[in-house]
């Protein structure tokens, strides 16, 4: 029987040396973690694949969750359900992570689909990306010549462009340990639960003392650009200051409105989504304190 | 369907896996684009793995590879190699119901019927891990299961049935004594 589903041929590496051999040696390989997205972008034809490199194999080096010296690594094959089931997310300062889990797709995608391949995506709603971003965090890619470590806010250039090079995998995203005074948050909002993909999702990280904020890091799915960006205007406006509804309205009226361009789409207006995203920020920013407080 | 030139045939090469689907071991030739449910459906014949969308937004191919929940069009043959599979046919034996077919039944959440195989193992994994769902629970494990005849309210007051049958050490039934 004859099944017609795109054909293409799959590379399957002993282990890491291997798969980046196999990567320098061939152009045409494109390399998979779970499969959740770039096996719908080859049946969709977006993506014309001649030979899939299956990272899979290589979860015995590169799925895992440590913290050592002040940083959490997390190996790029960990799976999304992996990440939720550990003990990081249950750690109240990343309790963005916790909101990442309860909104993340369905329970079998999470099975399968891991944390590099969320980064590597590059979608605008990629939700781990997001919470990177707000983490301040890094993506180390490997390659036959060795590894290089990149902040996550330069390594998106464009829809599902990353400054990855052909040769190199990423194997890696890696954070330090935010003080005890922090705490993160997530929010997407979507008429349904399952599959959501969000009209607009936003991540935040605060550290506050006395009620004033020492830092804040805040990004949303898209400011302009089609992959997730940190909004740094309205960062430096709230820097430093009073923790107060006042401030927060001001932030929302006057300061963000101006470095955020939002697109109309068949799923929302750019007036609704510009207007969601002050909304949402501003609970995002309401439920961080409520977690520093020890609210939950 | 288009016929496929000879040549192009013989470019991709066919791999020997192996697969325990049901606790019975096979050995099958395989494609390496072949998904996992082209396997199991079409070269096993277990015809109650559906497809639906192909896509992963559905979760009416869904299979229990190694115990965990994943969308059997999204896993290529050649990444199950090895690994043991649970489909609706191995839950349970010949001439019976698993306790969660029996609740599904006792509920009347069947329709049509196509959604089932991945809904009965979506909660077969709910239940694995958590014999005492709250809805929130059943909501979030079932949110990926796609039901076009509307079922959703019975399947919650399903799986708390189920999951009281299991309690109670009843799980499996006769299959004469079903309604439905």
């Amino acid at each position: 029987m004859v099944i017609c589903i795109p054909r293409f041929n799959v590379y399957i590496p002993k282990d890491v040396s291997d798969a980046l051999n196999a990567l320098s040696q061939r152009k045409d390989l494109i390399p998979m973690g779970g499969g959740s997205d770039l096996l719908v972008l080859i049946r969709n034809g977006i993506v014309k694949a001649d030979t899939v490199l299956d990272l899979w194999p290589l979860r015995k080096e590169l799925a895992y969750i440590k913290r050592e010296d002040g940083t959490v690594r997390i190996g790029a094959l960990t799976t999304v359900s992996e990440l939720c089931e550990s003990d990081l997310i249950k750690d109240v300062r990343y309790a963005g992570l916790a909101d990442v889990c309860k909104k993340f797709s369905t329970p079998f995608i999470r099975n399968i689909a891991t944390v590099g391949g969320n980064v590597g995506a590059a979608h605008p709603l990629s939700d781990i990306a997001l919470m990177l971003l707000v983490l301040n965090g890094k993506v180390k890619l490997l390659s036959k010549n060795g590894e290089r470590e990149v902040n996550i806010a330069k390594f998106f250039k464009g829809k599902r462009r990353t400054v990855r090079n052909h040769d190199e995998i990423i194997a890696e995203v890696s954070f330090t340990e935010t003080p005890h005074n922090s705490s993160t948050a997530f929010i997407k909002f979507d008429r349904r639960w399952g599959h959501a993909m969000g009209y607009v999702l936003v991540g935040a990280y605060m550290q506050l003392r006395d009620n004033i904020i020492e830092d804040v890091r805040i990004a949303f799915d898209s400011t302009g650009n089609p992959y997730p960006e940190r909004v740094w205007t309205t960062e430096e406006f709230l820097k430093g200051k009073e923790f107060s509804d006042e401030l927060i309205k001001q932030a929302l009226n006057n300061v963000l409105p101006k470095e955020m361009k939002r697109i109309t789409d068949y799923r929302a207006s750019a007036e609704y989504r510009l207007d969601l995203s002050k909304v949402l920020l501003r609970r995002a920013l309401l439920k961080i304190k409520s977690r520093i407080e020890g609210g939950g | 369907m288009s016929v496929i030139p000879r040549e192009e045939w013989d470019k991709y090469p066919d791999i020997e896996i192996t697969l325990n689907v049901n606790g019975k071991d096979y050995k099958v030739k395989v494609k390496p684009y072949e998904r996992l449910l082209d396997v199991l459906r079409y070269k096993l014949g277990f015809t109650g793995v559906k497809e639906g969308c192909g896509r992963g937004e559905c979760g009416a191919c869904v299979v229990l590879m190694d115990g965990k929940l994943v969308p059997s069009c999204l896993v290529l043959a050649v990444r199950a190699n090895g690994s043991k599979v649970l489909t609706v046919e191995g839950l349970a034996p010949e001439g019976k119901l698993h306790a969660i077919q029996k609740a599904l039944l006792d509920t009347y959440a069947v329709q049509c019927g196509f959604c089932f195989p991945g809904v009965i193992l979506a909660i077969k994994a709910l239940l694995d891990r958590n014999p005492n769902p709250t809805d929130e629970e059943i909501k979030d494990a079932l949110s990926g299961q796609l039901c076009r005849c509307g079922s959703y309210l019975r399947f919650i007051k399903a799986v708390k049935l189920a999951a009281q049958y299991i309690r109670e050490g009843k799980e499996y039934f006769d299959e004469s004594g079903a309604r439905g």
